[in-house]
């Protein structure tokens, strides 16, 4: 009798244990919301800096707009693992991700309705960027194009782009100018390809990983990154680096969207429309600007005229057909990506 | 008969250890229960104790079927072989836990205790911990222990056992004197025959979780009741004992 | 009592006693004596040296980086709201877990080293789980089961109850990865302290509790003490599952080791040093404590 008595006193603490976790876990959530004005903003690696500081615009604005204090939580990491993050359950009101990509998955999870991108203006591309080479100052491997990536002694720095939105980016950018050099002779450019993974020291996981690696950690020679992220490091570490821009690079067009689902079930839907619509906003085109994001609006990006390369060949992703397309060509299972790291 | 076994069967894992097992102790007498290691003697004594239950048959004390009751209610004092004495506890609260259990008052247990300490004649030694005792010593705390809470029936899994020869001569005849003193009803198991014959009233011999014999030791002596008695009993040793004792 | 005896280089002892027994002991020459001094010397050498560059350096590399600015600046990085937060959620976390993980080790260690029962074993080994399994992979377990893809996500969304991106999930991570601490430093001395004592106990009416506290808490006591500490130091230093189940909201699922990561993402290497120094001083703490208390257990 006394140890069916132990075994169940066992599984009792065990069980009370969770359901006090729970219990907990559960108030938070649904009280808390209603007391004061929350909205989380799940994003991508290279934007802490950013949306620091949008955050700060945006609780001012609503606050003399509406007279409400609104706290905003953020979230970042690779963009593919903050997706897979909000299908899983982490409650993002919107999601601020690279690639319109991350954010079809997850309304095909049925969170985010459908129709998403003709939500807000430039197809919910508030900002763009662009892939350029991030070396250390002097430039002792010469790397002025791609072609310089694939030279023998040449240590490549490039985040993976199962896990990275950037990496993706990296990727078709790449795959853009080999495929222009070589005429669209998709055997050849493979095989460039193949010998520039080959080159890569490490694969991290993220945009901003790969960043640390190659700043912080001091590896490789160049790093193939988003310009913003580029830029960045240029800033953090004044006349350490310079920035080679490639002959041919890629319109990289991180979107946002209103988790639909959270949203209407936080009641944060009207807020949470504001937040995106207001990255529109003058003033905040002209702060994306000075991180270092190309402004979606025209008139203010030619204020930046001196800061971006302008005149940069960039393909678009409609090039590609699309996300789906190139998504499905290049970056699932056993698509081209896999065929050529396999090697 | 206080204490009576009827038909009592008990297997631990597919090992018969009781077979069939039905014997009596008489209020007052001092009982062995004596045979070689494996013959299911400490298994009985743990039945009467409570601390493990038959697969059948009656367990009773002064007539009423104990079974279902947990061994704290059957007025058992039991001494273990490896004395099991509280560790933490010097002897004086060793041997008043019984009491305190209890909720006896202050003064009771400790007249108590000083009377026991007296009759274990270790007066001087209350406050010691049991690793400062010597094995003698030890045992002698494990009696007065059990003996606290004024059982009706004493218990006792081979006393001596871990106790060096010379030692155990001499206990052997203190413990007998004392349960005639105190006047307890008491069963002890041992493998030593000597033991067995020169303490007990009445010997009740196991071999393969049966019993194989009961009786004085005169009884066994002279007229040995199985194969087994014969071979297991050395009847010399004991003829002159019998006579000095006779 | 005894005459040596050489023969043939080798040195015996010689049956002085007359009982028979002559001990065959080769008797070292004065200069091998010297040998092992070497030996042992270079021993602790190696072992020191060892320590040095895998403990003593790491550690000297984070005080000094912290420092790095200046001690206003730390002190700045130390107060730093995010940092606060993080520190309250590692501090929350580390306690829960401890107390749970107390109080299951000890009814656990109780059943198994009392009590036999079929299966015994088996739960034994489960107990050993969070040791064999990755910590990331506990992490991921835990999104499976209680995600909103998990088998039990429908159940959890529709009672409203956030366990995973939430700091419920952080703290359940936490007690997973620290749940055999406690169970395996009191389970032997439970188990070879045997049941005799407690029987002893029950057969004069103690019940339950008062056996526990009389006899078997004052043995276990020093073992538990020492079993909780080795907890509150995993549960502290905690990283691959909770980063995994955090969802990395900033100022609410951050632990002081997953916040250390984002500092240093976010190129301020200084305040990562200065988090990292609070986990130092926690950690050089508990290192004090556990040995106090090995002492004592002695």
């Amino acid at each position: 009798m006394k140890k069916r008595g132990m075994l169940c006193i066992l599984i009792l603490t065990m069980a009370s244990s969770l359901f006090a976790a729970g219990c907990g876990g559960g108030k938070d959530s649904s009280s808390d919301r209603k007391e004061s004005l929350e909205l989380l903003n799940v994003s991508y690696d290279p934007t802490r800096e950013f949306y620091a500081k949008y955050n700060e615009l945006f609780c001012k604005y609503w606050k003399e707009k509406n007279g409400e204090d609104v706290t905003i939580t953020q979230s970042h990491g690779g963009s593919g693992a903050q997706a897979r993050s909000v299908i899983e359950g982490n409650e993002a009101d919107v999601v601020t991700l690279a690639l319109a990509h991350d954010i079809t998955a997850i309304e095909e999870a049925g969170l985010i309705d459908g129709g998403w991108m003709d939500e807000f203006e430039s197809d919910s591309s508030p900002y763009t960027s662009t892939i350029v080479f991030l070396v250390r100052k002097g430039n002792e491997k010469n790397i002025k194009d791609w072609d310089d990536l694939i030279k023998k002694d040449v240590e490549v720095i490039t985040p993976n782009p199962k896990t990275s939105g950037g990496a993706c980016w990296n990727f078709l950018a790449a795959w853009s100018y080999w495929q222009e050099k070589d005429g669209n002779n998709e055997a050849e450019t493979k095989e460039s390809m193949k010998r520039l993974y080959e080159n890569v020291l490490v694969l991290d996981s993220g945009a901003r990983g790969a960043t640390n690696t190659f700043v912080e950690n001091r590896q490789g020679d160049v790093l193939v990154a988003w310009e913003n992220e580029a830029y960045l490091s240029m800033e953090e570490y004044p006349g350490q680096y310079e920035i080679i821009t490639p002959s041919v690079s890629i319109l990289a067009q991180p979107s946002v969207a209103v988790v639909d689902q959270n949203a209407d079930e936080h009641g944060t839907k009207e807020i949470a429309k504001a937040y995106l619509e207001y990255l529109y906003s003058d003033e905040a085109q002209r702060l994306a600007g000075e991180n270092y994001y190309r402004p979606s609006n025209e008139e203010i990006l030619q204020e930046f005229a001196g800061q971006f390369d302008l005149a940069m060949n960039l393909v678009t992703i409609d090039d590609f057909g699309g996300w789906d397309e190139a998504y499905k060509a290049f970056f699932e299972d056993g698509a081209v990506f896999d065929q050529i790291y396999a090697q | 008969m206080y204490v009576e076994m009827r038909n009592i069967n008990k297997t631990f894992d597919g090992f018969q250890a009781s077979k069939d097992v039905s014997f009596g102790v008489e209020k007052g007498s001092l009982a062995a229960l004596l045979g070689p290691s494996g013959s299911g003697k400490t298994t009985i004594l743990r039945m009467i104790a409570g601390l493990d239950e038959p697969d059948s048959g009656d367990i009773l004390i002064n007539g009423e079927r104990v079974n279902h009751l947990p061994g704290s209610k059957r007025g058992i004092g039991f001494v273990f072989q490896n004395y099991a004495l509280f560790r933490y506890m010097t002897v004086a609260e060793n041997i008043a836990f019984g009491l305190k259990v209890q909720k006896k008052s202050k003064s009771e247990t400790k007249g108590r205790v000083e009377e026991l300490l007296e009759l274990i004649s270790m007066r001087e030694l209350g406050k010691r911990y049991p690793h400062q005792l010597s094995g003698g010593q030890k045992q002698r705390v494990a009696f007065a222990r059990a003996l606290a809470p004024n059982p009706q029936l004493l218990l006792l899994d081979e006393p001596f056992a871990a106790i060096d020869a010379k030692v155990r001569r001499e206990l052997r005849s203190w413990l007998k004197e004392m349960i005639g003193r105190v006047g307890i009803t008491s069963i002890f198991v041992t493998h030593d025959q000597e033991e067995a014959m020169e303490v007990a009233d009445r010997i009740i011999i196991t071999n393969h979780g049966r019993i194989e014999q009961m009786g004085t030791p005169e009884e066994i002596c002279r007229h040995p009741g199985t194969e087994f008695v014969r071979e297991f009993i050395d009847v010399e040793r004991f003829e002159s004992m019998m006579w000095r004792k006779g | 009592m005894a005459e040596r005896n050489e023969t043939m280089g080798t040195t015996y002892e010689k049956d002085m006693v007359g009982d028979g027994v002559c001990s065959l002991q080769k008797v070292i020459p004065p200069q091998k004596r010297e040998g092992n001094h070497a030996v042992k010397y270079v021993l602790i050498g190696i072992s020191a040296c060892f320590l040095f560059v895998m403990l003593v350096l790491p550690l000297a590399v984070v005080v000094i980086n912290a420092l790095k600015e200046g001690w206003a600046v730390y002190k700045e990085n130390l107060l730093d709201e995010y940092t606060v937060k993080a520190f309250q959620l590692t501090m929350l976390a580390t306690v829960v877990a401890v107390a749970v993980n107390t109080v299951f080790g000890i009814f656990a260690s109780y059943l198994l080293s009392k009590f036999y029962f079929r299966g015994r074993q088996v739960l034994a080994a489960l107990i050993d789980l969070p040791f064999s399994v990755s910590p990331v992979i506990a992490g991921l377990i835990f999104i499976l089961t209680f995600g909103n893809i998990g088998w039990m996500g429908e159940f959890l969304k529709s009672h409203h109850i956030k366990i995973v991106f939430a700091v419920p999930g952080v703290i359940l991570a936490t007690v997973f990865v620290t749940l055999p601490f406690v169970f395996r430093e009191l389970f032997p001395v439970m188990n070879a302290q045997g049941k005799e004592e407690e029987e002893a106990a029950a057969l004069m009416g103690a019940g339950g509790f008062t056996i526990f506290r009389r006899i078997t808490f004052p043995h276990i006591k020093w073992a538990l003490l020492y079993g909780m500490i080795l907890c509150t130091a995993r549960a502290l230093g905690e990283f691959g599952a909770v980063s995994v189940i955090s969802g990395h909201l900033r100022g609410k699922t951050n632990t002081l080791p997953l916040h250390v990561e984002i500092l240093y993402n976010e190129f301020h290497t200084t305040a990562a040093f200065a988090v990292s120094s609070i986990l130092v001083i926690l950690a050089v703490g508990i290192l004090v404590l556990r040995n106090l208390v090995e002492w004592k257990r002695k």
